[in-house]
C-alpha cells in the first residue's frame, strides 16, 4: 500500500515536471507573452481589459497577460515585487508615486527604448512629469484631474440658469437649490470611509493654487499653506457644511457619489474617473466641466496613470521591446481609455473623431492644461493622507481655521523631517 | 516501542519539515524585524543604520499615542463583552433546552466567515444613508445613527461587529470547560435545593475559571491585534479616531515605506502584549493556587 502510494507520488511529480517543460516550449514558437499588473477596478477595469483584449487581437507577435490587483493593495504588492526583482514586464504607476521607485533604480530609464518621433506626440506637461534628473522613467497614459459635475434637472427646477464658477456663486446657487427643491447644493465628501476624504485635500490644494499660492514650496521641502490663501480655502469648505448647511456632514466618498447619482445633490466634485459611472446611471441628467476657477485662476489637482517598465534581474531586450510596443499602442489608443473618463495624453488621440464624439470628456479635456503637478517629495503620500485626515477634522468640527492651518503646518513639517 | 525504532531520533526526523518552515517563516522574520527596527529602510534602497532613532521618534509621535489609545479602547470594549456573551452562550448550549444544537450552530456560524466578508457585510448594514439598520430605524420613526462616520459611535460599531463575529469562539471554549464539570456536583447541589442561578454562580463560574483565564489572555491578544475590521469598515476614520496600532504599523510600512519605523512600532506592540500576558498569567495563576 505504502509502496503504491510512493509510486503514485513519483509519477505525479515527474508528470508535473514534464508538463511544465511542455508549457515552456510552447511559448517559444508562439507570440512573446508579457505580463502586466493593473490597479484598475470597478468602472475603469472594464475599459482597460477591453483595451488589452483589443491589443492582443490587433497583432500576433505579443500576447499581454493582464492581472488585476485590488487598488488598495496594489502598491504593497508592486513594491515587494520590485524589491525581489520579479515584477511584471509592464506596470502602472501613478505619476505622484514615481518618486518612491525612481531613486532605487527599480524602473528602467526609457530614453534609449522609445521609438523616434513617439515623444513628440505626447503633451508636454504630463510627459515632463515622468522625467527625473533628465531621464524618462515612464510614459503618461492619462491625466485625471478633479472636475465638476452638475445636475441639470435640479438646477432647472430651482431656476439656476448659470453654472456657478466662483466660490460665492456656488454658495448662492446651492442655497437657491436647497430652498427650491429641498435637496443638497453640494456633495463634497468629508469623512473617511473606504477611502479617506481625499476630495477635501484635492480641493484645498486646487483652491490655494487658484489664488496664486501653492501647498508646498517649489522644492517641496516646506508647507506654504498657512496663510490667507489657505484660510480662504478652508473657510469655504467649512462654511458649506456649517454656515450655509448646503453640503451634508459625515459624507464619505461612496456616499457622496450615491447622493449625486440619486439626484439628491446638485453639484459634485470628483476625479474624471466618475464620468463612466455617472453616465451609466439611468435618469441622471448631468453636465461636466473642468474644475471652475473658484478662487481666481484655473488650477486643479490631478493624478496621472503612467506606464513603466521595471528593472528585471536579467534584462531581455526582446521583452523590453514588446513592452514598449504595448505602451505605444495603449497610449495611442487613448480614445478607448477616455471612455472611462480619463483624459488621453497624446496629441494624435485628441484629433481622433472617436474622441471628439465622446460626451462630457470634451467639456473638461481642456482642464488638463491647468492640472497641478504632484509635489516632488517621497513624503507626498503621507502628507496627502495626513492632510486629508486633518481637513476632515477641521471641516467636521468646524475648527478655527487659523488653528487648523497652524496644526496642519506643524504636522507637515514633522512629516517632511522624517524622510 | 517498536524494535529498531528510536523515538527521539524519529521524532526529530518527523519534526524537521515543520521546524524548517517554522524557523524560516516565523522565527527568522521575528528577529529580522527587530534588526530592521534599527534602520531607515524604504524596502527598495539599501538600509542605513540609525540606532535607536526610530524608537526615539516613536515616543514623540502623537499618532502613535492616539493609535495606541484607540487600540486600548477597542480592547476595553470587546474583551469583557466577548467573555460574558461567550459564557452566556455556553450556558445556553450546555443546558437542557431542546433548541441547544440549533443555538450552538447559530452562535458559532458567524465565526466561519472571513474577516473581509464580515466587515464588508456590517459596513453595508451600518451605512449611514442606505444601510439596513438606518432604513429600519427610519421606518419605525427613530433618527438614523451615523454608525461608522461619527467618532462617538464608530469604535462601538466595530466592537459590535467583532462581538457578532467572534463570540462563538469563546462559546466553544467555555462550552468545553462547562462539560468537564462532573454532573454529580450539580446533582448534589440541586438535592440541597440550589436554584439554577445559584449553581451557575457557585459551581459553574468557579470551576471554569481556568478557561476564563485562557479566554481572557487569548482575547486581549486578539483585540490588541485588531486591524482588518477597522481597515475595511472605517479605514481608521472619521478623521483618524478609529486608527489602531496595527493599522498605523501597516500604513507606515507599506504606504509610507518607513519599514524601520514600522518594525519599531511592531516591537512596542509586541512588548505591550507580552507584559500584559505575563502579568495576567502571574496574577490570575497565583489567585487560582491560593
Amino acid at each position: 500500500m505504502k509502496k503504491r502510494l510512493f509510486v503514485l507520488m513519483v509519477v505525479l511529480l515527474i508528470s508535473t515536471l514534464l508538463f511544465a517543460q511542455g508549457a515552456g516550449e510552447k511559448k517559444k514558437d508562439g507570440p512573446i507573452e508579457i505580463t502586466f499588473w493593473s490597479l484598475f477596478t470597478g468602472g475603469d477595469g472594464e475599459f482597460f481589459d477591453a483595451m488589452v483584449d483589443a491589443f492582443n487581437a490587433s497583432q500576433n507577435e505579443i500576447f499581454m497577460k493582464n492581472d488585476m490587483v485590488k487598488f488598495d493593495n496594489y502598491y504593497v504588492k508592486l513594491t515587494t515585487a520590485l524589491a525581489a526583482k520579479n515584477a511584471p514586464d509592464v506596470v502602472v504607476v501613478h505619476q505622484g508615486n514615481l518618486l518612491n521607485y525612481v531613486p532605487s533604480g527599480s524602473l528602467l530609464a526609457l530614453d534609449e527604448y522609445v521609438k523616434p518621433g513617439m515623444l513628440a506626440d505626447f503633451q508636454t506637461a504630463p510627459l515632463e512629469a515622468c522625467r527625473f534628473d533628465g531621464k524618462l522613467y515612464s510614459l503618461p497614459f492619462d491625466v485625471h484631474p478633479i472636475v465638476f459635475y452638475y445636475n441639470k434637472d435640479l438646477m432647472a427646477k430651482a431656476g439656476v440658469t448659470k453654472v456657478p464658477v466662483t466660490a460665492e456663486e456656488f454658495i448662492e446657487a446651492a442655497l437657491k437649490i436647497k430652498k427650491a427643491t429641498g435637496k443638497w447644493g453640494l456633495a463634497i465628501d468629508n469623512t473617511t470611509g473606504v477611502y479617506k476624504a481625499y476630495t477635501l485635500a484635492r480641493l484645498f490644494m486646487s483652491m490655494i493654487a487658484q489664488q496664486g499660492g501653492s501647498l508646498l514650496n517649489a522644492d517641496a521641502t516646506a508647507p506654504t499653506f498657512n496663510n490667507a490663501y489657505g484660510e480662504r480655502a478652508l473657510t469655504w469648505l467649512q462654511g458649506l457644511v456649517h454656515d450655509y448647511k448646503v453640503n451634508p456632514p459625515e459624507l464619505d466618498y461612496d456616499a457622496a457619489m450615491n447622493v449625486f447619482k440619486l439626484g439628491d445633490a446638485a453639484f459634485y466634485f470628483n476625479g474624471v474617473w466618475a464620468t463612466g459611472t455617472l453616465e451609466a446611471t439611468p435618469g441622471l441628467n448631468f453636465g461636466a466641466s473642468q474644475l471652475p476657477a473658484l478662487m481666481g485662476k484655473e488650477a486643479a489637482w490631478a493624478g496621472s496613470h503612467t506606464l513603466a517598465i521595471p528593472v528585471q534581474r536579467t534584462l531581455d531586450p526582446k521583452r523590453i521591446e514588446a513592452a514598449m510596443t504595448f505602451i505605444d499602442w495603449m497610449t495611442s489608443h487613448g480614445e478607448m481609455w477616455a471612455k472611462a473618463g480619463h483624459i488621453p495624453t497624446r496629441k494624435s488621440v485628441a484629433l481622433k473623431d472617436e474622441m471628439k464624439a465622446l460626451p462630457y470628456r470634451s467639456d473638461y479635456a481642456a482642464g488638463a492644461a491647468s492640472a497641478l503637478p504632484t509635489p516632488r517629495t517621497p513624503a507626498w503620500e503621507e502628507i496627502y493622507g495626513t492632510l486629508s485626515d486633518m481637513l476632515e477634522y477641521a471641516v467636521t468640527k468646524n475648527q478655527n481655521p487659523k488653528q487648523a492651518l497652524a496644526e496642519m503646518e506643524k504636522t507637515v513639517k514633522e512629516i517632511i523631517a522624517t524622510y | 516501542m517498536i524494535p529498531g525504532n528510536k523515538d527521539t531520533r524519529d521524532g526529530l526526523l518527523f519534526s524537521i519539515p515543520f521546524l524548517t518552515v517554522y524557523l524560516l517563516f516565523m522565527i527568522y522574520p521575528l528577529f529580522h524585524g527587530l534588526y530592521i527596527s534599527f534602520f531607515k529602510w524604504d524596502i527598495l534602497t539599501k538600509p542605513s543604520f540609525i540606532g535607536l532613532a526610530n524608537y526615539k521618534t516613536l515616543f514623540q509621535d502623537a499618532t502613535f499615542y492616539s493609535s495606541l489609545w484607540h487600540t486600548i479602547q477597542f480592547v476595553l470594549m470587546t474583551t469583557p463583552t466577548l467573555l460574558v456573551i461567550g459564557f452566556l452562550m455556553a450556558l445556553a448550549i450546555t443546558g437542557s433546552s431542546p433548541l441547544k444544537s440549533v443555538m450552538e450552530n447559530t452562535f458559532f456560524f458567524p465565526y466561519i466567515f472571513s474577516m473581509t466578508v464580515v466587515s464588508t457585510l456590517w459596513a453595508w448594514l451600518m451605512q449611514k444613508d442606505f444601510g439596513l439598520f438606518n432604513q429600519t430605524l427610519t421606518l419605525i420613526g427613530v433618527r438614523p445613527i451615523s454608525w461608522l462616520t461619527n467618532e462617538k459611535y464608530a469604535m462601538w460599531s466595530i466592537a459590535l461587529t467583532t462581538l457578532w463575529w467572534t463570540s462563538g469562539f469563546n462559546m466553544v471554549l467555555f462550552g468545553a470547560g462547562i462539560k468537564q464539570i462532573p454532573k454529580e456536583v450539580y446533582e448534589s447541589a440541586s438535592i440541597d435545593g440550589a436554584t439554577y442561578w445559584q449553581s451557575v454562580r457557585h459551581i459553574t463560574i468557579p470551576l471554569v475559571s481556568s478557561t476564563t483565564i485562557l479566554c481572557l489572555i487569548l482575547q486581549i491578544i486578539a483585540s490588541f491585534n485588531v486591524f482588518g475590521q477597522v481597515y475595511v469598515m472605517t479605514g481608521g476614520g472619521p478623521h483618524g479616531t478609529t486608527r489602531v496600532l496595527v493599522q498605523y504599523i501597516f500604513e507606515t510600512g507599506f504606504r509610507y515605506y518607513k519599514m524601520g519605523y514600522s518594525a519599531a512600532l511592531s516591537y512596542i506592540l509586541f512588548l505591550i502584549i507580552l507584559v500584559i500576558s505575563v502579568l495576567q498569567y502571574v496574577l490570575l495563576g497565583r489567585k487560582e493556587e491560593s
